[in-house]
């Protein structure tokens, strides 16, 4: 084993253990914020699989949206358990992501960017318009929580293991994927396109693949997320929630597997703190972000190297 | 003999309230708690205070605000020998299902409140399964919310939509001619359908014919379409129902030149509908949200300590705040403190039990339990309500409505209108 994966095996196994006793630390509404945060990794992650291909949805949150539904739907209506249904609600956003990759692979770039935003909301509407069976704009509520042996999973603790457990086995699974051929594949569509298909490469093939195993994951978050708050309603996935996915991203970063991840979290942690200032929150998280866009343009990611260059700089000039 | 006791406590309260505000005003000081050496009894609100739905938030909590100062003024509030200063916790839960959980659990775990007030919809769906199995006493200003299972979930003050009803039984006694109606409002669950069905039951039951209905999405940006399609049919009646766009609605009708009755549930902010088009336009539209400077307000069986000081001390600080919602959290909250002062116990099993097994009064007079008949449990409060009429440019009680009485008679034609339109009813 060298020294680099040495120290990224000792980093991971710290967090892992770091957030396994971090919600014992936490205030009981800071537990519930950690299980959404920990939802919200695995939303993130698996957007990014899909703009590696240099595509920018803005259908991943409804996609999010069919899992939830797909899962309350079949726990609440035929009682079928959570641990089928959460499978389930994956397969169901992969499925819906490739009949739609037929229309919206058609697009590139911009057209792309609109088509799928044109297409979430049409699905966003059925939810809304359809009453029976998606219960409109009020959605679907008392979805049961998960059961197994005698453990309480309406209580944050429990749930948050969940959680946990299954964002952590969802991320690597998505990490290998990037790091694999296919991963490696991804890059190349996107980077050097025309390169890739003048040697073979099927690049709609590609870039639809991208977008399913994206949505199939997202939907296992959006599974994970209603059965803890028991309601889905087509609010939770709308272009407000959608434009949030963005802005974790472009914060954090994209050029490396955890920039949106830290994107994710430090937005949200931001977020959490403002709400202190009630009213001002809005505004003073503006601000923020129009800090972080000026002054670390390359995301939070790059701020390891901004800081380092600055010393670098300072060192040359005292020499 | 208890009721009648009961009845002068409450009375008294209400004038310590209505004496505190007084206080309040002649000083023009907020008091301080910091002197006190009474306990802190907290109440939450786990409402939108940023965001599209705010202004059904945000002056609730102003008018509260007002209400706890007036109490504190005067000395705190005193229950089950205790004396307690009152404290008013919030939490933006900016209409997310997420944060409504969050908040729902701050306030009660951390906070301590003792009842958590909420606007209501998808944002209360989230937290009732964790406040039913904690007893925590919620209260909704949407009664749809309320299941069978929902035993701790009360709607003491709004009864949305179910009210609407008296201002149809006005238009049509006053307007006889007035025989065809068109509604257009928002397509959504909460607001928009359920007030669309109580307003074609209400219609039906007298005699108005409803000739259009029109269901638009929120994705709407003009209106002026949607207004022609509908006018096209030459109704005597505009019904907006619970719309959230009043006033573009409100804009469209005026440049359209229509001059029949125009009825809705809330009328938000009516003054600037009036900037927006003119007095004589908005004159005669019929509504159901009083100001609390209307002189109706003064008349007996009214229980609102000094309506007119509570609208003067809220305008002073928050002119362009006032909605439906300013005076119906502090409505609520009034009556919270008086059951928890009967049960001597600021606990929700005591309060609740309390509530449910005595004759309560409601804020404009009577006060009876429904709700079973058609959301399965009676946690509604209602009562007589007020139909409201823009006169002179001012928003003006005209008369208090029987909802109880309409419900008796014509609650199978309300049931019929939900179920058409897919409501859940049990």
């Amino acid at each position: 084993m060298n020294a680099s994966v040495y120290r990224t095996a000792v980093l991971i196994a710290g967090l892992l253990i770091g957030l396994t006793i971090l919600p014992h630390f936490l205030k009981y509404h800071q537990q519930d914020f950690l299980i959404f945060l920990t939802i919200n990794i695995l939303v993130v992650v698996s957007y990014r699989l899909v703009t590696l291909t240099g595509e920018w949805s803005l259908i991943h949150a409804v996609m999010m949206g069919v899992g939830a539904y797909t899962s309350a739907l079949l726990s609440k209506n035929f009682d079928i358990s959570f641990w089928i249904t959460l499978p389930l609600a994956g397969v169901a956003a992969g499925t819906m992501a490739a009949l739609l990759s037929y229309p919206l692979f058609r697009m590139t770039q911009f057209y792309f960017l609109i088509g799928s935003f044109a297409t979430g909301e049409a699905i966003r509407l059925c939810w809304i318009q359809f009453i029976k069976p998606f219960g409109g704009t009020g959605g679907i509520s008392a979805i049961p929580s998960p059961e197994l042996l005698d453990i309480d999973f309406l209580e944050p603790i429990p749930y948050f293991y969940l959680v946990l457990i299954i964002v952590t086995i969802c991320v690597f699974l998505l990490y290998r994927i990037e790091k694999s051929r296919i991963g490696l594949t991804l890059h190349a569509v996107h980077w050097k396109g025309v390169l890739a298909e003048s040697v073979g490469v099927n690049t709609w093939n590609y870039r639809a693949l991208a977008f399913i195993v994206g949505s199939l994951f997202v939907g296992i978050a959006g599974a994970l997320k209603v059965h803890y708050i028991g309601t889905v309603a087509p609010k939770q996935f709308d272009i407000g929630f959608m434009v949030f996915i963005l802005i974790w991203v472009i914060v954090g970063g994209y050029r490396t597997f955890y920039g949106a991840m830290l994107g994710a979290v430090v937005l949200s942690v931001l977020d959490e703190f403002l709400r202190e200032v009630n009213q001002l929150r809005p505004a003073i998280y503006g601000i923020t972000l129009i800090f972080f866009i000026l002054y670390l343009s390359g995301g939070l990611e790059r701020l390891p190297q901004k800081i380092g260059s600055i010393f670098r700089m300072r060192k040359q000039g005292n020499t | 003999m208890g009721f009648q006791l009961q009845q002068e406590s409450r009375r008294k309260f209400l004038k310590q309230v209505a004496a505190g505000a007084a206080t309040v005003s002649a000083a023009g000081i907020i008091p301080s708690r910091a002197f006190s050496a009474n306990k802190t009894l907290t109440v939450g609100m786990n409402i939108p205070m940023t965001g599209d739905l705010a202004p059904w938030g945000l002056p609730g909590f102003y008018g509260c605000e007002i209400i706890a100062n007036n109490i504190n003024a005067w000395g705190g509030v005193t229950i089950g020998g205790e004396t307690y200063d009152l404290s008013i916790a919030t939490y933006d839960h900016a209409y997310e299902t997420d944060k409504a959980v969050q908040g729902m659990k701050k306030l009660v775990l951390e906070d301590d409140a003792k009842m958590v007030m909420m606007l209501g919809g998808a944002t209360v769906a989230a937290v009732l399964p964790w406040a039913t199995r904690r007893k925590v006493l919620t209260t909704t200003l949407l009664p749809s919310d309320i299941t069978p299972d929902s035993e701790y979930l009360i709607a003491t003050c709004e009864s949305h939509p179910l009210y609407n009803v008296t201002g149809v039984e006005y238009l049509a006694r006053e307007f006889p001619d007035a025989k065809t109606a068109v509604i257009v409002t928002n397509n959504d669950v909460e607001y928009g359908l359920q007030s669309t069905a109580t307003y074609q039951a209400a219609f039906e039951v007298a005699g108005i014919e409803v000739v259009d209905t029109n269901l638009h999405g929120f994705d709407v940006t003009d209106f002026a379409p949607i207004v022609s399609s509908v006018l096209a049919k030459n109704p005597d009646i505009f019904c907006m129902a619970t719309s959230f766009y009043v006033t573009p609605i409100m804009e469209q009708l005026y440049h359209q030149g229509f001059t029949g009755k125009i009825i809705s549930c809330t009328l938000d902010y009516y003054h600037e509908i009036i900037q927006k088009t003119s007095v004589d336009f908005v004159n005669g539209t019929i509504f159901q949200f009083p100001d609390f400077d209307d002189p109706a307000l003064l008349e007996s069986g009214i229980s609102f300590p000094d309506p007119a000081g509570f609208d003067a001390a809220f305008r002073k600080d928050h002119p362009n705040d006032w909605s439906a919602v300013a005076w119906e959290y502090p409505v609520i909250l009034l009556n919270w403190l008086e059951n928890a002062k009967a049960a001597g116990s600021v606990e929700s099993e005591a309060v609740i039990a309390h509530m449910t097994n005595n004759k309560q009064e409601f804020v404009f007079g009577g006060g009876d339990w429904w709700g079973s008949q058609l959301w399965g449990l009676d946690n509604v409060l209602i009562g007589r309500w007020p139909v409201v009429v823009v006169t002179d440019g001012k928003a003006r009680i005209q008369e208090y409505g029987d909802l109880a009485g309409w419900l008796e008679k014509n609650k199978d034609v309300l049931t019929k209108h939900m179920k058409n339109l897919g409501l859940r009813t049990i």
